[in-house]
């Protein structure tokens, strides 16, 4: 069973595996590049690093010892994989509880005698497994890439290693308590990525605003941050890995419960269902409209991120006075503010963190459009579409149709509620900036559309390992170009460089315009690989 | 007469010996043909095909004169298709789903829709994930036929249906058929298609082992006979009896199986003193597997 259930993940522990392992040397074997090799230029580059870690603290935990190549992957090396780990805790929780059972799995393990509690056990320990592999393969990616340089701190790394572990092993414990609530692979994925979302933004949050601490300490990816046992200076925090271990056994405890109180491809909160207010409900006519119709298969998903982007839009602008008062004593980073939008720190704060914070929530709503088309494909629904005389490329420009609208319309409330919460706290933002910065959002979400559309079309059971895997590459590549001075056009693989700062400085046209083509290219791809795949093989 | 399938050296290789091997069948329009094989045969291969939801490897499949594949939505404006494995519709409605679905088809007759779900008895006004197995198949059912297609197309279309619904679904068919359309049913059960097919393929390791009518499999249907004999057996005559096999004897009771014609077994034991004989006529389950096992491979006359 344990070794059945460890072969499920094979594909996840090669591609993050891999990723962990590429994304460990490069950060770590750039150190000396891009911080020289005297003392005061290592120095100087800390310094400048710390005030960007100031700006990309959503991204990023605090950073410490920027000096050394330890404390440089630590922030990182390590520091990113917390949100790609994230993705991959999500889908594989969905599918180690929905995705067997929609398959029959458990019920032929339940038919030979397995009990239901330890086939949980067996499923957390199979992903623990997993996990280990992907952690070691970070611990070795630090080691090769510090090895030219410095003598690698083993142990340091191991301790980190060792949280990095104990995140994903409690994301997974996390979504698989919720996948048993619900009853398909769909509500698994959207609920399970809510709850881990916010549980990173409750983290997020804290590390701008610090009267939030509190909040932040019911967070997972906070306990990651507090081990900072890679940095000079740093520590084995055992009390976040205390909590971490904890929530593991408690939500694999919980999961356990759940899965004995309820039928078997059935959730714990299986609504009745409500026949007399249903059998006079007649079908919305949206379903009769190309475009429209798939939006309205997709409702729920687009008025939860937009719900997600008012919160946090109204979250950042509300929040522009504390925040920006909290950091003013920084030097560097005061001038950085009061430099940009006019003198007003209030207004660059908003147009540089909150610009750069919705491009996160962008990527993961398209990410998450791209989960509904591959699910469309693995769940039987394009074969009954497929099965009308609905020619394929019309599939494909319904799916690029609706994620337009669809990111429209998330960017169109984001950026009213960031101008409707701004000028609550009297911070005015201007109509010709805010339309500048929102419009090119669309083309920038549309990007990981494409590109997600393209696997979606071709190889879906694999669109959303490999478009987390493209997101995670983009950011990388945002951040190394300038750091390892390549040349310009490598960015151009990143989402992020091609988005640009338009909200600060104006619109990256040649950016905007790689975005279109990747678009349009990447959708025309997806048209020629839907025309000549095999559908529901 | 007119075509509404054709296929010439069909063949999808996956390979390692699996897949469908050089096809070559012919549905006549206004038919009812049954395609039946074991599960892995080949069936839902050859479907799919069909379907253009796979591409063949070598060969062709055309509908009512369309390629399968190059006019694929072309030949959709004329097929109702059952899929054999239900799709997951998750949380839209019944109701829902087939204005989705229906739509994409150029609309629905409401009436039409609502005479097929009381037929079958479907409450449409339910989510598609609180249906069980068999209601996904009514839903998916109403879908195929709800547009009067020319053609349908139904992977093992009565699996998880109950007994009266699998009646009512057999009156769907011969109603369609009636009305000129033409059904071309999968099955891994002969009895569930015995009662409304003119014809009969038969796959078998994904190539067609033979199309028989019914009439045909009839004839060749296998009889298990016992008699009770007062006295001795004549063990010699009824062994060599045409048509008659695996004798075997308890006392003075006798078991054999009878193939075709009871004639030459009643001549074998004619003088002999009968004191019971009873027939039981196997389904032509027991004839398909007879016919799988080997020794009546050569027994099923080719009319295609």
């Amino acid at each position: 069973m344990l070794r059945y259930a460890f072969r499920l993940h094979r594909w996840g522990i090669i591609g993050y595996g891999l990723v962990a392992l590429i994304d460990a040397y490069v950060n770590t074997t750039s150190f000396q590049q891009v911080a020289g090799s005297t003392p005061a230029a290592r120095a100087a580059f800390a310094r400048s690093m710390s005030a960007l870690a100031t700006q990309i603290s959503y991204i990023l935990g605090p950073p410490f010892h920027l000096d050394t190549i330890d404390g440089y992957a630590q922030w990182r090396a390590f520091g990113p994989l917390a949100l790609v780990v994230l993705i991959w805790a999500i889908a594989a929780a969905a599918g180690a509880v929905r995705g067997d059972e929609e398959r029959q799995l458990v019920d032929y393990w339940l038919a030979a005698g397995i009990s239901r509690a330890r086939l949980v056990a067996s499923r957390l320990a199979a992903f623990g497994l997993a996990a280990l592999v992907v952690a070691a393969a970070c611990w070795l990616g630090y080691v090769l890439g510090a090895l030219p340089y410095e003598t690698p701190d083993l142990g340091g790394a191991a301790g980190k290693a060792l949280g990095l572990w104990l995140l994903m092993l409690s994301l997974f414990a996390v979504c698989y308590l919720v996948a048993q609530l619900v009853s398909t692979t769909r509500a698994a994925q959207t609920v399970g990525a809510v709850v881990v979302v916010v549980l990173y933004l409750f983290d997020v949050a804290a590390r701008s605003n610090h009267s939030l601490d509190w909040l932040s300490w019911v967070s997972p990816f906070k306990w990651y941050d507090a081990t900072d046992s890679l940095a000079p200076g740093g520590h084995l925090d055992g009390a976040g890995l205390a909590l971490s271990a904890g929530l593991v056994i408690v939500t694999g405890v919980l999961a356990a419960l759940a899965f004995a109180r309820r039928d078997v491809r059935a959730g714990l909160l299986q609504r009745r269902a409500r026949e007399a207010r249903a059998r006079d409900a007649t079908p919305s006519p949206l379903l009769a409209w190309p475009v429209a119709r798939l939006l309205y298969r997709q409702r729920w998903v687009l008025v939860g991120w937009m719900a997600v982007t008012i919160v946090f839009a109204a979250y950042f602008a509300g929040s522009a006075h504390a925040i920006v008062d909290s950091v003013s004593g920084v030097p560097g980073l005061r001038d950085l503010l009061v430099r940009g939008a006019g003198g007003d720190p209030y207004r660059a704060f908003i147009a540089a963190y909150w610009f750069g914070f919705v491009q996160l929530l962008l990527a993961g709503f398209a990410i998450h459009l791209v989960a509904g088309w591959a699910s469309d494909d693995t769940e039987g629904i394009l074969t009954s579409v497929l099965s009308m005389p609905v020619p394929r490329w019309v599939v494909v420009a319904e799916r690029a149709a609706a994620a337009l609208l669809g990111v429209a319309l998330v960017v169109a409330v984001g950026s009213l509620a960031t101008a409707a919460a701004a000028a609550a706290i009297g911070v005015s933002l201007d109509a010709a900036t805010l339309f500048r910065a929102s419009w090119p959002l669309i083309p920038y979400a549309l990007t990981y559309a494409a590109v997600g559309g393209v696997f979606a079309s071709y190889f879906p059971r694999a669109a959303i390992g490999v478009l987390g895997v493209v997101a995670f590459l983009g950011y990388l590549d945002y951040e190394l170009v300038p750091l390892l001075k390549l040349p310009q056009w490598v960015s151009y693989f990143s989402a992020q460089f091609l988005y640009g700062t338009p909200s600060l400085t104006d619109v990256y046209w040649t950016g905007l315009w790689v975005m279109v083509a990747i678009t349009v290219a990447g959708f025309g791809a997806a048209t020629l690989l839907m025309r000549r795949r095999e559908v529901g093989a | 007469m007119t075509e509404a399938i054709r296929t010439r050296e069909l063949t999808k290789d996956y390979g390692a010996g699996r897949g469908l091997f050089d096809l070559d069948l012919e549905v006549h329009a206004g038919e009812v043909f049954g395609f039946l094989g074991p599960n892995g045969a080949g069936k839902t291969t050859t479907i799919r095909q069909l379907m253009g939801l796979a591409f063949p490897t070598r060969g062709s499949a055309a509908i009512f004169d369309l390629d399968c594949h190059r006019q694929a939505v072309e030949v959709k404006r004329h097929v109702g298709y059952v899929p054999g494995e239900p799709p997951q519709f998750g949380g839209l409605r019944g109701r829902e789903i087939i204005a989705y679905l229906g739509a994409m088809a150029g609309g629905v007759d409401r009436a039409r829709v609502e005479a097929l779900c009381d037929r079958l008895q479907l409450d449409v006004s339910r989510r598609y994930r609180e249906y069980s197995t068999g209601n996904k198949k009514k839903l998916l059912l109403v879908i195929a036929f709800m547009r009067q297609p020319r053609l349908l197309i139904l992977d093992e279309p009565t699996s998880g249906l109950d007994p009266l619904n699998q009646q009512t679904f057999n009156t769907m068919v011969l109603e369609a058929r009636r009305d000129g359309a033409t059904v071309f049913l999968s099955s891994h059960v002969l009895s569930e298609v015995e009662h409304v097919c003119d014809r009969v393929g038969i796959i078998r390791a994904g190539r067609l082992a033979n199309v028989a009518s019914l009439e045909e499999l009839h004839e060749i249907r296998l009889h298990r006979v016992e008699i009770e004999f007062g006295g001795e057996p004549p063990l010699d005559a009824i062994r060599k009896a045409d048509g008659v096999d695996d004798v075997t004897v308890e006392g003075q009771r006798v078991h054999c199986v009878v193939r075709g014609s009871f004639e030459p077994l009643m001549q074998a034991v004619a003088g002999a003193h009968v004191v019971n004989l009873t027939s039981h006529e196997p389904s032509l389950e027991d004839t398909f597997l007879e016919f799988y096992s080997g020794s009546g491979k050569d027994a099923v006359p080719a009319s295609c």
